[in-house]
């Protein structure tokens, strides 16, 4: 008899086994209406879709995320930017994969990347070789 | 108040349903926030004394404050009347002022906040569908469960089943009335105080109002302190905080 | 925040006016639901003015500010199935999305 967690396990990794068909998209020379009118649906307005039942659970904050909702509630105070304009909105330029393929902050911390770069507070440069310094600091391979 | 109750036997749940993280190296993540805090400071668009000050006001917030305002309302009468007609104010009398902490609001919390009366025919819940819209002046930090797509999908379409979900059933003749917190405006329930309550001080009020019930998936209860249990995800780097206000979610 | 000090709009509707959403076309961004779109509800209350999102979005303060209101729906006309008489919804719109309903 499996616990209950092995049970869901069973069930989590039964529903992956769903077959999906898959439609590679390489610049199809038309888009069908419908399918455009789905590409343009901002990511974020996800009320109604069809979803299971899961369970609601709760996560602890990382210590990061904290730190990346207060950079960018002050970079909000400061005028860098307001939280519509380029956080919410960012969130959703990040396209579908990522919306869902990053964690909560993850897409802010993103969108706060981006909008500094945007506005000219940074280059893409300076970014890139912060980045590489903050790894090569904490040992990231 | 309901934030370590049930962490211990979560954390086991958890444990044996999900990989071990490995903590030993640091994120993508943690990498991108540090980069763009320390470019930000370099480059003179805040100073760390402000981080630190708004990281001070982001870790002092917890749905305390939102209790004691339910509590109050549920006892005094005349507040009541004024925390439904400007809620901004009333909770000004409680020392919680929605300026803070920068003098005008949180850039993403605004101004704008309504607290919504339950009756014994109509009930509230919550959502923000588009994101993660949530009063945290008055409730702290939003439930991960809350900001997922999954509750924001559903709870708008199937509410009941939602609710079910969450252990609160009401009959059909109760109103379900959902507020999709899609702008400006923050919204908490003002759940009724169950019987059994009669007598009871503010203080001993105040406990039973859990974060839960103001989000409008339970409902309060004499013999319950804190949300009912729920499955835990540890975090790998977990805010290292002495606030005793903070909670799990 | 101080871009909603600044409005001193007419306001176009009033507590218990049947209002349709409009159903503009998607592009880039909104906070207008797809769910509400096209469906009528009744003014529940008339809130603030403050820049759209569509404005706000791209930092253009020097727009009009809009009334917004908080419209209620029957949740029957949102979802054609849904099988409770008595739910309801509530979500908040700028004045620009909303047009008299005839329906």
């Amino acid at each position: 008899m499996p616990s209950r967690i092995d049970l869901r396990r069973l069930y989590d990794t039964g529903a992956q086994l769903a077959p999906a068909v898959h439609q590679p998209q390489n610049w199809p020379y038309e888009v069908p209406h419908d399918r455009f009118e789905a590409y343009m649906w901002p990511p974020h307005d996800v009320a109604g879709q069809a979803d299971i039942p899961v369970r609601y659970e709760e996560k602890e904050e990382e210590e990061w995320e904290l730190k990346t909702y207060v950079t960018c509630e002050v970079l909000g105070w400061k005028g860098i930017w307001n939280a519509e304009e380029r956080r919410r909105r960012g969130n959703n330029d990040l396209g579908l994969s990522l919306y869902y393929g990053f964690p909560y902050y993850g897409r802010w911390i993103w969108a706060a990347a981006r909008m500094l770069v945007d506005k000219n507070h940074v280059s893409l440069t300076e970014l890139l070789e912060k980045i590489a310094e903050v790894r090569a600091r904490y040992g990231k391979s | 108040m309901q934030s370590q109750h049930d962490h211990d036997h979560a954390h086991d749940a958890n444990a044996a349903h999900r990989a071990a993280p490995m903590v030993d190296e640091i994120s993508d993540f943690e990498v991108l926030e540090i980069a763009v805090r320390e470019l930000a400071i370099e480059k003179g668009l805040f100073t760390a004394d402000e981080h630190r000050r708004f990281t001070e006001w982001a870790e002092s917030i917890g749905p305390a404050a939102g209790s004691r305002l339910v509590a109050k309302a549920w006892t005094d009468p005349a507040f009541k009347a004024r925390l439904l007609a400007d809620a901004v104010a009333a909770c000004r009398e409680i020392g919680l002022d929605w300026a803070e902490p920068t003098g005008t609001g949180t850039p993403s919390d605004y101004m704008e906040f309504r607290v919504l009366e339950d009756t014994p025919n109509l009930h509230h819940v919550i959502v923000c569908t588009l994101c993660s819209c949530y009063p945290r002046p008055v409730l702290g930090h939003s439930p991960y469960w809350y900001r997922s797509p999954n509750y924001r999908r559903r709870l708008v379409r199937w509410p009941r089943q939602v609710l079910a979900e969450f252990g609160l059933q009401l009959p059909p003749e109760v109103e379900i009335r959902v507020e999709d917190s899609n702008q400006k405006h923050r919204f908490m329930v003002l759940p009724m105080r169950p019987p059994g309550t009669e007598g009871w001080t503010e203080e001993q009020l105040a406990e039973i109002v859990t974060r839960d019930c103001m989000i409008g998936v339970a409902l309060p209860r004499p013999d319950r302190k804190a949300d009912d249990p729920r499955p835990v995800q540890p975090a790998r780097r977990p805010v290292e905080s002495t606030s005793a206000n903070r909670a799990a979610g | 925040m101080a871009n909603r000090e600044t409005g001193n709009v007419l306001a176009r509707f009033n507590v218990g006016d049947r209002v349709r959403v409009k159903d503009l076309p998607n592009l880039f961004y909104s906070r207008t639901q797809m769910y509400v779109r096209g469906v009528s509800g009744v003014i529940a209350s008339r809130t603030y003015q403050s820049l759209v999102p569509e404005d706000e979005a791209w930092n253009r303060d020097e727009a009009q500010p809009q009334q917004f209101y908080i419209v209620r729906f029957r949740q029957k006309d949102l979802w054609e199935e849904y099988p409770f008489d008595n739910d309801t919804l509530q979500t908040e719109l700028p004045e620009g999305w909303l047009e008299p309903a005839t329906d």
